[in-house]
C-alpha cells in the first residue's frame, strides 16, 4: 500500500511516525484537503501472519514477537538503553505503531488529572482541561470503535459507546461480586475491541485471549485498520520502511521537512510546510534530540531544555490469585474485563498523592503460567502448575507516575540503531510516591481477591518490562521556559513543528493514556486545519 | 561461546527441571534437547543463555552426580547467573508445554489461539444492579 516516493514535492505536513497519533492527524488533516505525507519505519502488518494462530506463539512472543524491541530486534525497531531505568520501555514499530501490539483498554483521564498542581499541589496542571478534549476522545471512540457501557459513576457522564461491554466471563463475574461485597468501585473496561462487527472488515472478537500478539481476527482496533485506510482513501501518502534522521530547518529556524533512510539505506530529504512528530514518548525526544544543528545545539524545539526531560510510564504491580476450582479463565482478551478506581484520587490518609487504577488480568497459556510466579523448577512444578493453569485471576495497579526531570530519555553515546542513528538512553527511577502507592494496591489487591475467594495469591511487587505508556518528554504548557509545546501541540520555538503523541502529556493520570494520546492528536490536527491554512499550499 | 552443545548433559538437566510425572517422562528423556538446542539457535538471547548454563554445568561432574547433586549443581547456576538462567528456564518451560502429550496429560485443549478462538456467555447488564447505585463520585475540578 505504500505510495511512491515523490521527492520533489513540498507536502503541507509531513508526520512523522504512523502508529496510533500519526495516523490520527493524517487521516483529519487529509479530509481536510491537506498534502499529507507520512515517514514510516516499521511496515503493513498481516494479521494472517500473527504467531497466535501457531502452536509456538508463547516461544514467540519471547523474542521475534516480543513487545520489548530490545528482544525483537528486528531491523524496523531501535534498541533502547535500560541499564539506568528501573522500567523498560515496550513498543511496536510499524503502520499502526504500539496499537498493533497494545492490549486495547481504552479509559480516558479524569478531569482532576488535569489540574494536579491546583488540587494537590505536585507536578504542574495542564493547559487544557477534560471538557477541552471531550469531543475528540468522543470522535476517537467512534473511529476505533469502543464496546463499554456508559454510566460509570467514577468518571463524568459520557457518550453511548458503540458496542455493548466485552464479556466479563466467570472470572469478571466472580471479581465483580468481590468489588460489592467490599462497596468498592468497579465498571466494565472501555475497550478498542469489536464486540459486534464494527468497521470496514472488522469481525467481532472472539475471546482467543491473547490480543497483545496482534489480532488475527481485526476485532481488536488498531490504526492501521481504520485511521490509515481513510487518510489513504483522502490522498495522503505513507512511506513505509523509511527512518526519518533529522527534522530540517531553514535560517529563520522554520521546518522544513525531514532527512529519512529509504528501505534500502539511501539519504532521502522530504519538503513540508509543517512536520507533526508522533513517534512515541521515546521516538519523539530521540528525534528532536537528533535534529540538533548549529542552530538548534540542544536539539530542535529545545529552549526550555526540557525536551526528553520528565518522563513518565506509570507504575505497575500486581496480585494474581489462585482458584483451584475455576474454570477457564484465560477466555476472553487479556487484560480488558473490569477497572476499578476506587483509590484513584488523592486521600491525604493514605501517605501518597494521587492514586491508582486496577486493571484485571486473565490466565495465559501453560507456559506463561509456568513462568509466572510460584512455579518452580524441579519436584514440585507439575504440582504447583496444575494449581495455577487455568485457575488464576489476576489484578493489576497501574499508579500515577508524577513527572520528574530526573526521568530522562537521552541520546546514548555508543548504542546505534540498524541505520547508524543514536539509540535512546532511559534514565528512570521509580519514586517514594509511586512505590508507596503501588504498595497500597497490593495489600488491598490482595484483599479483594481473598473476599473473591482466592485460596493463595502470587504477589508481584513491580513489573519491569512495563513501559507500554511513554509519556511526558515534550511536555505542553503556557510557559515557553517549562514546556514544548502549548496547548495546540504547537512547539513554542518553531511555529510549523507539531508534536502530538504521548510526549505532550503534563502528568499521566492512572489510565492507559491512548484514547487521550489521539484526541490529543485530532485536537492539534483541528488546531492546523482551522488556524493554520497558511500551510497549505 | 559453546557451538557443539552436549545434548546428554542438555538431557539431563532438562529432567531434572521438569521431571516425569505420572506416565510422562521428563522433557530430556522426551528428546527435548534437540529442540532446545534448535530453537535457542534462532535467537542470540536464547543461544547465549543455553551456552551460559551448559558451560556452567559442564565443569563439574554433573552427569554422574545423583539428583541432589544435579539440582545443587543447577542452584549454583541459579544464583550465579540468574538472567541466562531464568532465559534458560523460560525457553524450555515454552518448548515442553508445546508439546501435545503434555498438554494431553493437562488436560489442556493445547490448539493455537486462533482460529478458532473460544465462546463467551453474552454480556449481561443485570451485573451493573449494585454499582450502578452508586452516587457519582468523580472529583469535580
Ligand atoms: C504491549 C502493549 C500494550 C499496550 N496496551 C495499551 C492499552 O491497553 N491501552 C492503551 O491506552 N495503551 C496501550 N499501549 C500503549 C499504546 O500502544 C501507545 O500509547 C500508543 O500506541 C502510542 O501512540 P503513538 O502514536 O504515540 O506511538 P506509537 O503507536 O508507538 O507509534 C510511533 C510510530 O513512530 C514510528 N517511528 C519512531 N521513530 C521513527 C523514525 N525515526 N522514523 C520513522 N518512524 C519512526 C514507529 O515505528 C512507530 O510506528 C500498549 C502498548 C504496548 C506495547
Amino acid at each position: 500500500m505504500t505510495t511512491d516516493h515523490n521527492t520533489d514535492r513540498i507536502a503541507d505536513v509531513l508526520i512523522i511516525g504512523a502508529g496510533a497519533s500519526g495516523a490520527a492527524v493524517a487521516a483529519s488533516l487529509a479530509e481536510a484537503v491537506f498534502d499529507v505525507v507520512c515517514i514510516e519505519q516499521g511496515h503493513w502488518q498481516d494479521a494472517s501472519k500473527f504467531p497466535t494462530t501457531e502452536p509456538d506463539y508463547e516461544l514467540r512472543r519471547m523474542s521475534s514477537w516480543s513487545i520489548n524491541p530490545n528482544k525483537r530486534k528486528l531491523p524496523e525497531d531501535y534498541p533502547v538503553n535500560v541499564n539506568d531505568s528501573a522500567i523498560e520501555p515496550v513498543m511496536f514499530n510499524g503502520v499502526g505503531g504500539s496499537t498493533i501490539l497494545w492490549a486495547a483498554h481504552t479509559p480516558r483521564l479524569h478531569p482532576s488529572d488535569f489540574k494536579v498542581k491546583t488540587l494537590d499541589g505536585v507536578a504542574d496542571d495542564w493547559p487544557i482541561s477534560y471538557e477541552d478534549l471531550e469531543p475528540w476522545y468522543d470522535l476517537n471512540d467512534h473511529v476505533m470503535g469502543c464496546a463499554g457501557i456508559a454510566g460509570d459513576p467514577a468518571n463524568p457522564p459520557r457518550s453511548p459507546r458503540q458496542m455493548p461491554p466485552v464479556p466479563l466471563g466467570n472470572d469478571g463475574e466472580m471479581l465483580a461480586g468481590a468489588f460489592d461485597r467490599l462497596g468498592w468501585h468497579w465498571w466494565p473496561s472501555d475497550n478498542y475491541v469489536n464486540t459486534t462487527r464494527y468497521g470496514e472488515g472488522r469481525d467481532a472478537c472472539n475471546f482467543c485471549g491473547h490480543n497483545m500478539m496482534g489480532c488475527y481476527q481485526r476485532a481488536k482496533s488498531s490504526t492501521d485498520l481504520n485511521y490509515w485506510p481513510r487518510a489513504i482513501d483522502q490522498g495522503a501518502e505513507l512511506v513505509t520502511g523509511a527512518r526519518v534522521r533529522e527534522i530540517t530547518t531553514d535560517s529563520a529556524g522554520k521546518a522544513t521537512g525531514v532527512n529519512y533512510l529509504d528501505r534500502e539505506g539511501n539519504d532521502q530529504h522530504r519538503q513540508a510546510r509543517a512536520v507533526v512528530v508522533a513517534a512515541n514518548g521515546v521516538g519523539t525526544p530521540r528525534m528532536l534530540l537528533m535534529s540538533a544543528s548549529e542552530k538548534h545545539p540542544n536539539g530542535l524545539a529545545n529552549s526550555s531544555g526540557m525536551v526528553g526531560k520528565n518522563l513518565m510510564f506509570h507504575v505497575y504491580a500486581g496480585v494474581t490469585g489462585v482458584f483451584p476450582d475455576h474454570e477457564e479463565p484465560w477466555v476472553g482478551p487479556a487484560a480488558n474485563m473490569i477497572m476499578s478506581q476506587e483509590f484513584y484520587e488523592t486521600d491525604s490518609d493514605r501517605g501518597f498523592l494521587r492514586g491508582y487504577s486496577y486493571q484485571t488480568g486473565r490466565g495465559q497459556g501453560p507456559g506463561s503460567v509456568a513462568r509466572g510466579a510460584n512455579v518452580p523448577w524441579g519436584a514440585d512444578h507439575h504440582k504447583q502448575l496444575e494449581r495455577r493453569l487455568g485457575n488464576t485471576v489476576g489484578l493489576g495497579a497501574i499508579g500515577d507516575d508524577l513527572p520528574e526531570e530526573h526521568n530522562t530519555v537521552t541520546l546514548d553515546d555508543r548504542l546505534v540503531d540498524s541505520s547508524g542513528l543514536p539509540a535512546p538512553k532511559i534514565t528512570y527511577r521509580v519514586s517514594k510516591n509511586s512505590r508507596a502507592l503501588l504498595d497500597h494496591s497490593l495489600v488491598q489487591g490482595q484483599k479483594l481477591l481473598k473476599e473473591a475467594g482466592a485460596e493463595e495469591v502470587d504477589v508481584n511487587r513491580f513489573s519491569r518490562e512495563a513501559g507500554w505508556h511513554l509519556m511526558g518528554t515534550a511536555r505542553m504548557g503556557d510557559d515557553p521556559e517549562r514546556s514544548v509545546v502549548d496547548s495546540n501541540g504547537q512547539s513554542h520555538d518553531i511555529d510549523n513543528l507539531f508534536i502530538v503523541d504521548g510526549s505532550v502529556f503534563v502528568t499521566g493520570g492512572a489510565v492507559n493514556p491512548t484514547p487521550t494520546i489521539q484526541a490529543i492528536a485530532l485536537r492539534t490536527a483541528d488546531y492546523i486545519a482551522t488556524h493554520r491554512q497558511d500551510l497549505k499550499a | 561461546m559453546t557451538t557443539n552443545l552436549d545434548t546428554n548433559l542438555l538431557s539431563a538437566a532438562l529432567d531434572r527441571v521438569l521431571p516425569p510425572v505420572d506416565d510422562l517422562a521428563g522433557a530430556g528423556a522426551m528428546g527435548l534437547a534437540e529442540v532446545v538446542v534448535e530453537r535457542s539457535r534462532a535467537d542470540d538471547r536464547f543461544w547465549d543463555a543455553l551456552s551460559t548454563v551448559m558451560n556452567a554445568l559442564s565443569v563439574g561432574e554433573f552427569l554422574s552426580e545423583d539428583g541432589d547433586g544435579q539440582d545443587g549443581a543447577i542452584r549454583a547456576v541459579e544464583s550465579s547467573d540468574p538472567n541466562a538462567f531464568t532465559l534458560w528456564l523460560d525457553v524450555v518451560y515454552s518448548i515442553y508445554y508445546m508439546q501435545p502429550e503434555v498438554h494431553k496429560r493437562l488436560g489442556w485443549h493445547g490448539r493455537a489461539p486462533q482460529p478458532e478462538g473460544n465462546s463467551m456467555p453474552p454480556w449481561d447488564e443485570s451485573i451493573l444492579s449494585n454499582i450502578r447505585k452508586r452516587e457519582p463520585f468523580w472529583r469535580k475540578v
